[in-house]
């Protein structure tokens, strides 16, 4: 039997609920899988949508999970996810027919919920093809439940669809800093595809989010030498930043060589007033 | 709003009605310019506008003419549905897509959820969908059952028609009743009449496409009455300001009934800018307009005014959380003269 980690939200829960909201949570079997269902449809009804202020940022809600964090999430997001947390000690048939069922019929917000809650259920691998599904929604608020502070597609997410998590972020012009693992599993395939990306905007005259070069700095050859030193000629100040980090970070002998044109960046950097948080959508 | 355009074919939507060429023209089409100063500061509530076949071009519209929410009724969509999947994935629509598309330009999107009138009459299906509905109607920013009434009058819209009034009494819902083009008023008459027979109390029912006939019986009932500004086939602007002249603002409100026909989505704020035209109070504009609307539909427990009233993004460039149905890059498009897309 599979132990359920809603302990972890019940403080919380406690701290952002009023009375008679805590009430409703409380009044609900966590042992009937029905009622449970029913409750996360109906949550709306009975709580607000305070919004979820964590003061424990750093710190793991869960323990043993790192990068699940309930941060600005709403009280009706927080409790739905806290509902399903009691599913998990029902047989596997059982647990994957309940949430197939809510996810078959979820609207916008139930949606957010379930794809919140992957990471506290077991069997990953079942849930695995609608978490790849979601990166393709075009509802923003269905993509980032998946894509942005989940820990979810960092360990379950073949390179392909990890790849396409992190393009399609960038071309929804989101913060890439905010997916978890993002530097852990940059890979040869997504810089190959991010250097195409690169020369297709600029071909068009168009710029590109500059805290993408992150992800390509260790793929890039001396072939590529001449896209950094073509950033370094942008107008744009936060292109030569970007240009000067990858210089600094590269291995390579021409681009460390590169950086010593621009001795004004290369002692900010230095001075760690730069790195690429500070940089884009990142910002 | 074509009365310049007595050269376009008619193009009767939703439900056919012929037109008589003689019709003296009782639509007024304004040019932004010419109506923006006039509706300044003015909030708007459309409660029946069926967005799914709307783009984005309407929407950025409705928002800078100040539409801060919409309820989208459950409708026909054109093409008859043949199976159940493709009414769970409507019906799924409303309360996702749809209602994110809406969000990104800073409108609170609402809907109602029915079976219309004219799908009831395939009874196989209809059976199906009624199995599914008290699924989706229980679902957040459900503001009522709808549209729901009569098309051709038929038995089996009667049976549909009964057995969702039902529905909306357990599930504590308003109803949103739809009538017919065709015998509009006795059709009128008659879904009342069964709606007053299952017990509802008329304040939770708005009666909709109303005009000159059937107004004055749906208000002395209790019922609220809707008024649809749309060319050709229903109410025109300048004759729904002559009721307004008439009844007063106690519960009327007018909304555009915008659909995939020739109609249009800024219908209320037009409407809104003749009546300041011609001397209504701004008060009753603003009965009419927007709070009738909230108040019938209010009931559903739904609505949250402070969600669309505090701040409206004049901005379509404001991303709604940082969310945007703008493809990378894409910038909304403001000026629609511009020759040079970018």
């Amino acid at each position: 039997m599979l132990t359920s980690n809603s302990a972890y939200f019940y403080p919380l829960l406690g701290k952002h609920t009023t009375e008679a909201e805590m009430k409703w949570l409380d009044s609900i079997p966590k042992d009937n899988p029905n009622a449970l269902m029913t409750a996360f449809v109906k949550a709306p009804r009975f709580l607000s949508k305070t919004i979820i202020q964590e003061e424990l940022k750093d710190q793991n809600l869960i323990p043993n999970l790192p990068g699940f964090q309930v941060n600005n999430w709403n009280l009706v997001r927080l409790s739905r996810v806290w509902f399903l947390s009691f599913l998990v000690t029902l047989s596997k048939n059982e647990l994957i027919e309940k949430i197939e069922t809510l996810f078959d019929t979820a609207e916008l917000n139930e949606l957010v919920a379930l794809f919140s809650s992957l990471s506290i259920l077991p069997y990953p691998q079942v849930w695995l093809p609608r978490a790849t599904d979601a990166v393709r929604s075009n509802m923003g608020f269905v993509f980032d439940a998946i894509a942005l502070h989940n820990p979810f597609p960092y360990h379950e997410f073949p390179e392909l669809a990890w790849n396409q998590l992190v393009l399609k972020t960038i071309f929804n012009e989101k913060p890439i800093q905010m997916i978890y693992g993002l530097s852990q599993r940059k890979n040869q395939n997504l810089a190959i595809s991010l250097i195409s990306f690169v020369k297709e905007r600029w071909s068009a005259g168009r710029d590109v989010p500059p805290e993408i070069w992150q992800l390509m700095v260790p793929y890039l050859s001396e072939g590529e030498l001449y896209l950094v030193e073509t950033l370094f000629k942008s107008r744009r100040e936060e292109d030569v930043i970007a240009a000067s980090l990858i210089c600094s970070q590269s291995e390579l002998k021409s681009f460390q060589l590169l950086l010593t044109k621009h001795p004004k960046f290369q002692e900010e950097i230095q001075n760690g007033k730069w790195d690429w948080s500070k940089l884009g959508n990142n910002h | 709003m074509c009365e310049k355009q007595s050269d376009l074919k008619t193009n009767p939507s939703h439900f056919e009605n012929p037109k008589k060429t003689t019709d003296t023209p009782t639509h007024m089409d304004l040019k932004w310019d010419e109506y923006k100063d006039k509706i300044q500061g003015f909030k708007f509530f459309d409660p029946h506008i069926h967005m799914v076949s709307r783009t984005t071009d309407d929407y950025q519209n409705m928002a800078q003419a100040g539409i801060v929410a919409v309820i989208e009724p459950a409708f026909w969509v054109g093409q008859p549905r043949t199976g159940l999947s493709s009414f769970k994935d409507y019906y799924s629509s409303l309360v996702g897509w749809e209602r994110f598309r809406s969000s990104q330009f800073g409108i609170k999107h609402y809907c109602t959820m029915g079976l219309n009138s004219r799908e009831a009459n395939n009874e196989r299906l209809a059976e199906e969908v009624m199995e599914i509905l008290p699924l989706y109607v229980y679902k957040e920013g459900v503001v009522g059952i709808g549209e729901i009434g009569f098309d051709d009058q038929t038995e089996l819209e009667e049976k549909y028609y009964r057995l969702q009034l039902e529905l909306a009494k357990e599930a504590k819902l308003p109803v949103q009743i739809h009538t017919p083009h065709r015998d509009k008023k006795r059709g009128t008459e008659r879904s009342m009449s069964i709606a007053i027979e299952h017990g509802l109390d008329p304040s939770w029912v708005i009666v909709d496409h109303n005009n000159e006939e059937t107004v004055k019986s749906v208000l002395d009932q209790g019922f609220y009455a809707a008024f649809t500004i749309y060319p050709f086939t229903k109410m025109g602007n300048k004759r729904m300001v002559s009721i307004v002249e008439q009844y007063g603002a106690e519960r009327i409100m007018i909304n555009s009934s915008a659909d995939w026909g020739i109609s249009d989505p800024l219908a209320i704020p037009k409407t809104a800018a003749l009546m300041v035209s011609r001397g209504i109070p701004n008060d009753v504009i603003r009965k009419v307009t927007y709070e009738n609307a909230i108040e019938a539909f209010a009931k559903s427990g739904q609505i949250q005014v402070s969600d669309f009233e505090l701040s409206i993004p004049s901005d379509p460039n404001e991303k709604f959380h940082g969310n945007s149905v703008l493809r990378g890059g894409q910038l909304p498009k403001w000026n629609q003269n511009s020759l040079y897309i970018d």
